[in-house]
Order: C-alpha cells, then structure tokens, then sequence
C-alpha cells in the first residue's frame, strides 16, 4: 500500500524524461493548434463558400452593394449582373457608299463566367461581312457559314469553355451578337464591318445609324396562319406569326428607374465627291472638323447612349446635287457597278386626276411620348394639304382599330375638319395589331376606277415583329393602291418600311424629331401630288450583265433611280429609261468613265439577296428557290443573311469545364422620347381588351382558326442550394471551446505548481 | 542534483509567464465565447428545424380543416403546402411554399415553377441533406411517397429512380407527362461544405 502510494506520488518523477516531454508537446499542440485548426476550417467554409459564388454569377438582391443592373434568372430570387456593351461606330463614307466598321466592347460585370447576348439595330440594306474578335493580344477572323453549322460551332466551342462569337441576322435590321464564357470582370472585343450604300432624295444625301432595337410588339399568336395538311384531310398545323419571338424581345430598361447603359461614340468620314454644302446632324450634338471642301470629319459630343438612332444629312454646295452618278469595282474576275440617276423634275403640268387617300394612323403604346405629337402633327398637315376634289378616310389602330368613314368620302371642309378633330383626339395606348387596318385600307371598292389616283398614307413606328405577315399582305392585295409609308419616332423599324414602301411601290419618310414634320411632310405631298415615273428600264449595251433590283420601282418626285449590276465587261453604255408622267425620258451614261467606289460587291449581293425575299414575298418564286439563291451568294460574297451568319472561335479554352456558363440578354435603352408605362402597360391591358372581344380578334376567330397558345417547351430546373453549414459551424464551436477549455486546465495546473 | 536545478528553472520559466496571463485569460474567454456562438448557431439551424416542422404540422391540420392557407407563425413569408411521409421508414415532412433560403430553413421547400402534387407534370420538393430530407439516403426504389395536399386530397407516388445531378443541369421537365415527383437535396450526405451536385429521388404516381 506504501509502496503505491510512493508510486503514485514519485510517478512524474519516475517519468522518462522523453515521455515528459512529449507530454508537454501535446498540450502545446492543443493548445495552440486546436483553436488554429478551428479557425482554419471556419475560414474554409467562408473561403468554399464565396469559392461557390464565384463560380456562378448568380445573386440574390442582399448581395448587391451598389447599384447593379440585374436580370431575373431561371432560379428563384436569384439573378444575373447584366452584362454590358460599349459600342463605337467609325464610318468612312465615300461617295456613294459607308464603310463601316462597329466595335462592340463586352464587359462581364459579375463573378461568374457569362454568356452575352446583344441586340442591335443596323440599317436594313447594310451588308455585314466580316467579324474580328480580340481577346487580349489575339485576333480571330470569323467565318461565314450556313446558320445552322454556325450555330454548331458556336455552341461546341460555348461547351467547350472557349471564346466566342456569333453574329445572327434576326431580321435584315436586326442582328443579334453571342459572346461566350467572358470570365469574371473581362472584357472582350468584338468588331464587325459592314457597307451601305448612301441614301439620296432630292438635292439631300443622308445616312442612318440605328443605334437601338425598339421593344416589338408581337402579336400573340391568335392571327395564326393555318396550313392544312397535303393529304386533304382537312387537319393542319397553325404557325406562330412570330416564330422567334424570344430572341428579338431582350430586356429593356425604365428610364425613370435605371441610368442609361451602353455607351456610344460614332465618327464619320464623310467625303462626299463633291464641294460640300450644309451638313447637319438631325438628333445629336455633334462636333465638325473641314479637312478640305470636300471632306469633314464628324464626331459625336459629349456622352451618349444608345437609345435614338444617329442622322446624318449632307447637300452639295452647289444648289443642285449631281443628277447622275456612276461608279465601279473590280473583285476578282467581276466587274461591279453601282448608278444613281435622278430624273428631271417634269416640267408638264401637275398630275391631274383627283386623289383618293386612305390616312392610317398608329395609336399603339409604342407611339406615347413624342411620337404620337409628331404622328398627329404629321397627319394635321396632310389633312390640310387635300383638295376638295380628293377623297380621303382615316383609320386609327392600336390592337383595336377605327374607321372614321365608312368608305372614302369627299375632301370637303365638314369632313376634313371633323378628321382633324378625330385625329387631335387620340392618344396612344395598347398593342400594335398593323394587320387588320392595313388590310381594311387596301380593301379598294372600286379596283377598276382610272380617275382616281389611290393612296395610302400609313403613319407607325414599325414597332412589331410580324413583318413578314405585313409584307405578304401588300404583295398579295396591293391592286391599283400605291402605299406611302411615313417612319415615327427616334427609332423607325426602317426594314419594314423601306420593304413595305418597295412593296407598295410608294415611298418611305422618315420622321425623327418634330421639328422635321413640316419639311419632311411637304416632300412627301410634293411626291404624292406630282406624276410619277413608270416603266423604267435599264440596260447595259455591252450586255451579260445581272442588274439589281430586278423589279425597278415606280419613282416620286427627287427620287433617283439606284440600281447596281455585275457586269460582263466595263464598257458600253447604260441606258435607262421611263415615262415621266405620260412623257417619255431616257438618259445614257458612259460605262467607262465611272469613278473607283468602294464595297459595290457586297452592295449588289446584298441587294440581290433583297430581290429574292421580295421575288418570293411576290409569290414569282418558290420559298425554296429564294433560299437556295440567298444561300449562294451570302456564302459567296461572305454576307450575313437570313441563312447565314459569321462565326469566331478562340483555339484556347478559357474557361474550366467545371464552372457553370449563365446566359445573360444585354438590356437595353428604351428609344428616346418613349413613354415606359404606355408600352409595357400594354401587354397588361392588352389581355382585357381580348377578353372584351375587339372586333379584330373576334373577326379572326370567327374565320375558324382555332386559337392554340403553344408552349414554349420548358428549360431546366435549376435547383435551389440544400446544404446549411450547421456541421461546419458546430465542429469549428466545438474545438474552439475544448481548445479553450485545455487551455484553461493548464493554467490552472501551472499556477498549482507555483 | 541535476533534477533539482531541471525544476527550479521550470518554476522560473513559468513565473516568468505570469505576466502573460490576463491577456491569455483574455484570449481563453473570446475563444470559448466564439465557439460557444458557432456551435449555438450550428444547434440553432437544427432546433430551427425541429421546431418548425411542429408548428408547421399544427398549421398544415389547421389549413386542411378550414381550406385556407394558414401562417405557422405570424411572421412568416412562407406558408405549409403539403405533407409528405414515407411510411417505410416512418418519417414525415411538412413542405413550404417556394425553394428560398428562408423557406428552407424550416422544411422541404415545393419549387417554384414545378407542379402542384398530383397534377401533370413534375412537382419537386427541395431541402437540406443534413435536416429535414436527412433521410432520404435511406430511401429505396419502390418505397411509397405519400402527399397530402392542402385540400386535403393524399396522392401516393412510387419511388423508380435516383440520380446524382448537378444543380444548372437538373433534367428535370417541369411539363413533362404523366404525373412525377421528385425529391431533391445536396450530395454527397456527409460533405462539410455546399457544393454543386444534387440527389434527386424520382417517383411516379401510383394510379
């Protein structure tokens, strides 16, 4: 018992001196590595868990620390940090046609890695041909490729985590660019060129940058177009009006709620052939530099952001532009031309038969804000300029429409001024349904009736997305009537009017600003009143040569004649011809003596491309042949079309395989001098006015098509996060406090010692 | 001899210390305070838990018998939807309005955007692998699912299939045919950390 009691007492003595120490070593591992375990595992999980948000770009609204643009995204209450584009437009026009070149910066605002996509506007006759993009030190030349194959490589280098970009055509002014797997807070660079030809009325040469998509309004698919099945029997599908609907609706921002995004800065070159005259930006404060008579160099001032498109108009100092203008380009083997004729101004008498106008009017939504004051202003005008000879109706539309008459009636002074209050009184609100009045304007009572000269005059802003159904309704139904169409607002949907005026064999003027009612509104009266030039011809002497456009238009007063061909040999004359009124006029311009001109090529491929949708819009070809023409010389001439887009891809994979890739619209500006509510009010109150069964859509419903609303099919369910760090916190709690608690127990049993 | 001098010094060394106590007493105290928040918080997220499926059950009886959603507690942004059992292995959940964070917290969450029980389509149910859907490693093919719907009506679907999945890349057709379910947490069960899988249990209703 002694002996043990010894033991027990003497045992630290007894230790080893090795085992001591040892002893001693483990409480200094507890002591200061527990806690330091700890607190490494508590930092672990703060470090995997912001590892977890760097990975997705994804946010919830407490994450955001200063002001952000955020998207919804698929998961619930969880969005996406828009990501956004600077654009810079640098434009050499010379002569007759631009060359354009638009660099698009993308930057990727949030944590995760992004997939970009950008909608912009270019003008409708542009021939986009060529795409670079810059990811830091390297360049990538894109391809031209069918649609679907570029598709193809797209998204297979979008899989494979390397960079790269897409550029569609969604509809011939409306492009959409892909950015792929841009990282966290990168940039990437993309360029893409493209040549217009400059546009030329009267003694005035202009030229158009759209800088913004105006949101479209899409008709649900309730106007459907049914196509019975080939066996007869008597069963068939329904098409969407609007098949693509999605990708030609990105975001758009409330300019009450959110600052402008996208920045712009446009420069042009502008050097006319000719000693210049008045040069005048119609839209933006611009600032003017004069290289020599000929040549000035124009540059936007101060901030901009894209929400109006840019206007550029120049006349020649001379009081008179050049009455003719011809020039040339050789690629390759071929030999390209490109003539400007501008007939004279008759001197015979004024056209002499009376007119019958139908005026249509749009009211929607998309018109609220300045537009809508223009529109009427411009109409007020019209309505004064009638003669009491004319006959004459106004129809009102937004997704309801209204016939002030019910068939045309006598321009009197009761009549006009009754229209004028009608049109004083309206106010823009609800949906564009363009169909149902364009159809009841065309709808002529008197087909067959030569003394009257028929005109409709149709005032919008283009703002929709079923053009096609538009256009074909115009082909089809047009007879004797001739259609006018009057743009409204800082961004028209030119490719509908340019088309729909092609169409309609009448004109396109553009209104941008209230201040251009009167003088533009007065260049179309003198149009519409003064003879118009028909049967015109042109023809190459030397011969083999492919002129566009195949269907030469009826031409207005100041209008030149644009026609470009591909030539067998760049010799001979070219001769055209026409009937001013009911006189004859020809004129004959040397071949060989044209001017250098740039990018006609791509101009007279990008015009024939026109002429085959148009060709097939006029039911002369089949759908299938349009396509196979179109793809042949998109493809040839390396254009963007319907059927074909440029395609860039990086050989390095820039992002792992592991990181998720979230896709982001890039929001835009809602055009200037729109009203926010009036246009995405209108979707709300378009469905009441459904249900209260206007007569449009009852019309159609009772022709018997059935109304199906096709589901988009569903995407992917995201799933939402199921793990806590409850583990984590009460592991880290735990040690922290048994660390502690050793910690405790040895100084106490040092203190004992002392 | 040599002991005692090994001692003497030992004693100095520590004397020598002493100056450093208070704050080491100091340092002791914030230790043992922040793991006694850690570890509280760890226990909170799980009593949460518990006690939210308790007033949750009370609230789901008292939905069913007067036909309107009722609020577990007068705060909440979220209201009980349905409860699931599993009678193999004897457990039962009470589901919650929409997949957020919050929801979560108290019991499965029915995701947004997903059917309602025992209509066409796909309904899905999330929730946390180490609380209230713990259990669903234990779940086999062929176990029975049985929900309760706020209106009362009690479906009974058949477990076919699971499947591990990453979060963005579910496969799950919220519109597809027939009537579907499927379960959904984080995987793997016993990970410290949240990461970007998921398992999911599929069922079909049983007809």
């Amino acid at each position: 018992m002694k002996t043990a009691t010894f033991h027990t007492q003497q045992s630290p003595q007894a230790m080893p001196h090795w085992l001591r120490r040892t002893c001693q070593a483990l409480w200094l591992i507890n002591i200061v590595g527990l806690p330091f375990i700890a607190l490494a595992i508590f930092f672990f999980s703060l470090v995997t868990a912001h590892a977890e948000t760097a990975q997705s770009p994804l946010v919830t609204l407490d994450d955001v620390k200063s002001g952000t643009l955020l998207l919804k995204s698929a998961e619930a209450s969880r969005y996406v940090e828009a990501p956004r584009v600077a654009t810079d437009v640098d434009i050499v026009v010379s002569g007759p046609t631009a060359r354009a070149r638009i660099t698009q910066i993308f930057s990727n605002p949030s944590n995760g890695w992004v997939e970009a996509v950008y909608a912009y506007p270019l003008p409708e006759d542009s021939a986009v041909h060529a795409l670079k993009m810059v990811v830091g030190k390297r360049v990538i030349v894109g391809d031209i490729k069918e649609k679907k194959e570029a598709k193809a490589i797209y998204e297979t280098a979008k899989a494979s985590g390397r960079k790269a970009s897409l550029i569609e055509q969604q509809r011939p002014n409306l492009f959409t660019n892909s950015v792929a797997n841009i990282g966290p807070h990168e940039q990437v660079v993309v360029q893409i060129d493209y040549q217009e030809p400059v546009r030329l009325s009267g003694d005035e040469f202009s030229l158009r940058v759209p800088l913004v998509v105006a949101p479209r309004y899409n008709p649900a698919p309730i106007t459907q177009t049914a196509d019975l099945a080939a066996d007869g029997s008597g069963w068939g599908t329904t098409a969407d009006p609007v098949a693509d609907r999605s990708k030609i609706t990105p975001p758009v921002l409330d300019p009450r709620v959110n600052a402008p995004v996208n920045p712009v800065s446009i420069k042009v070159r502008l050097q006319a052939g000719f000693a210049l005259g008045e040069v005048k930006s119609h839209h933006h404060a611009v600032n003017t530099e004069t290289i020599d008579a000929q040549t000035q160099v124009i540059a936007l001032a101060g901030d901009n952001h894209a929400d109006r498109d840019f206007e550029l108009t120049w006349k020649p100092q001379n009081a008179k532009a050049p009455a003719v203008g011809l020039f040339r380009e050789t690629v390759g083997k071929h030999d390209y031309a490109l003539a400007y004729v501008t007939p004279p101004v008759a001197q015979q008498k004024q056209e002499q038969r009376p007119r019958e106008i139908v005026f249509v009017i749009d009211n929607s939504g998309s018109m609220g804000g300045t537009s809508m004051n223009q529109a009427k202003a411009s109409l007020d005008y019209a309505l004064s300029r009638l003669k009491p000879a004319d006959r004459f109706n106004v129809i009102r539309f937004d997704d309801t429409m209204t016939s002030l008459f019910q068939d045309t009636v006598a321009a009197d002074r009761e009549n006009v001024s009754t229209a004028r209050e009608f049109v004083g009184d309206l106010e823009a609100s609800g949906g564009t349904e363009m169909l149902a009045p364009l159809e009841a304007a065309l709808n002529d009572r008197r087909p067959n009736d030569q003394s009257f000269v028929r005109q409709i005059v149709f005032l919008t802003d283009g703002a929709i997305g079923n053009e096609q159904q538009l256009l074909d309704t115009i082909a089809a139904r047009l007879g004797r009537s001739r259609v006018f169409m009057v743009g409204i607002g800082s961004a028209p949907n030119n490719y509908l009017m340019n088309r729909a005026a092609e169409l309609g064999r009448g004109t396109f003027t553009s209104i941008g600003s209230t201040d251009q009612v009167d003088e533009r509104m007065r260049s179309l009266f003198a149009k519409l009143e003064s003879p118009v030039i028909t049967n015109l011809s042109a023809t190459f002497s030397a011969g083999n040569a492919d002129v566009t456009p195949a269907i030469l238009p009826d031409l207005y007063r100041g209008e030149p004649l644009v026609i470009a061909a591909r030539l067998g040999s760049l010799s001979g004359t070219l001769t055209v011809k026409g009937m001013i009124g009911t006189q004859p006029w020809e004129v004959t311009l040397p071949v060989a003596k044209a001017a250098e001109g740039e990018g006609l090529s791509k101009l007279w491929a990008r015009r024939k491309i026109s002429d085959a949708e148009v060709e097939s819009t006029l039911g002369k070809i089949s759908r299938d042949e349009a396509d196979k023409r179109i793809l042949k010389l998109a493809l040839e001439n390396s254009l963007v079309s319907r059927l074909t887009s440029l395609v860039a891809v990086d050989k390095t994979p820039s992002r792992a395989q592991d990181k998720p890739l979230t896709r982001a619209d890039v929001p835009l500006n809602l055009p200037a001098g729109w009203d926010f509510d009036k246009v995405f009010g209108e979707q709300a109150s378009r469905k009441a006015s459904l249900d209260n069964g206007s007569d449009i859509q009852l019309a159609k419903l009772a022709a018997g098509k059935k109304p199906v609303i096709q589901q988009a099919p569903a995407d992917e369910l995201p799933l939402p996060q199921t793990a806590t760090d409850a583990e984590l916190r009460m592991i880290a709690g735990l040690m922290l406090l048994l660390a502690s608690a050793g910690l405790f127990f040895i100084t106490r049993k040092t203190r004992g010692n002392a | 001899m040599m002991r005692a001098i090994n001692t003497r010094h030992g004693i100095s060394e520590w004397k020598g210390r002493a100056v450093f106590r208070p704050a080491l007493r100091a340092g002791m105290a914030v230790m043992a305070l922040v793991g006694l928040i850690l570890l509280s918080q760890g226990l909170w997220i799980h009593a949460k838990a518990m006690v939210a499926q308790v007033l949750l059950d009370r609230a789901f009886t008292r939905s069913i018998e007067t036909g309107q959603s009722v609020k577990p507690w007068s705060w909440a942004d979220t209201w009980p939807v349905a409860r699931l059992e599993f009678p193999r292995i004897g457990e039962t959940s009470i589901a919650l309005h929409g997949a957020s964070g919050q929801a979560l917290a108290f019991g499965p969450g029915h995701v947004n955007r997903s059917a309602e029980a025992g209509e066409n389509g796909t309904a899905v149910y999330a929730a946390h692998r180490d609380t209230h859907f713990a259990f669903l490693k234990d779940v086999q093919i062929g176990d029975a699912v049985r929900i309760t719907r706020r209106d009362g009506k009690v479906f009974t679907y058949q477990v076919t299939e699971t499947s591990v999945v990453r979060w963005d890349q579910s496969g799950i057709d919220t519109n597809a045919g027939g009537k579907n379910l499927v379960l959904a947490t984080c995987w793997p069960f016993n990970a410290a950390t949240p990461g970007p899988m998921r398992y999911l249990v599929k069922a079909r209703m049983l007809e």
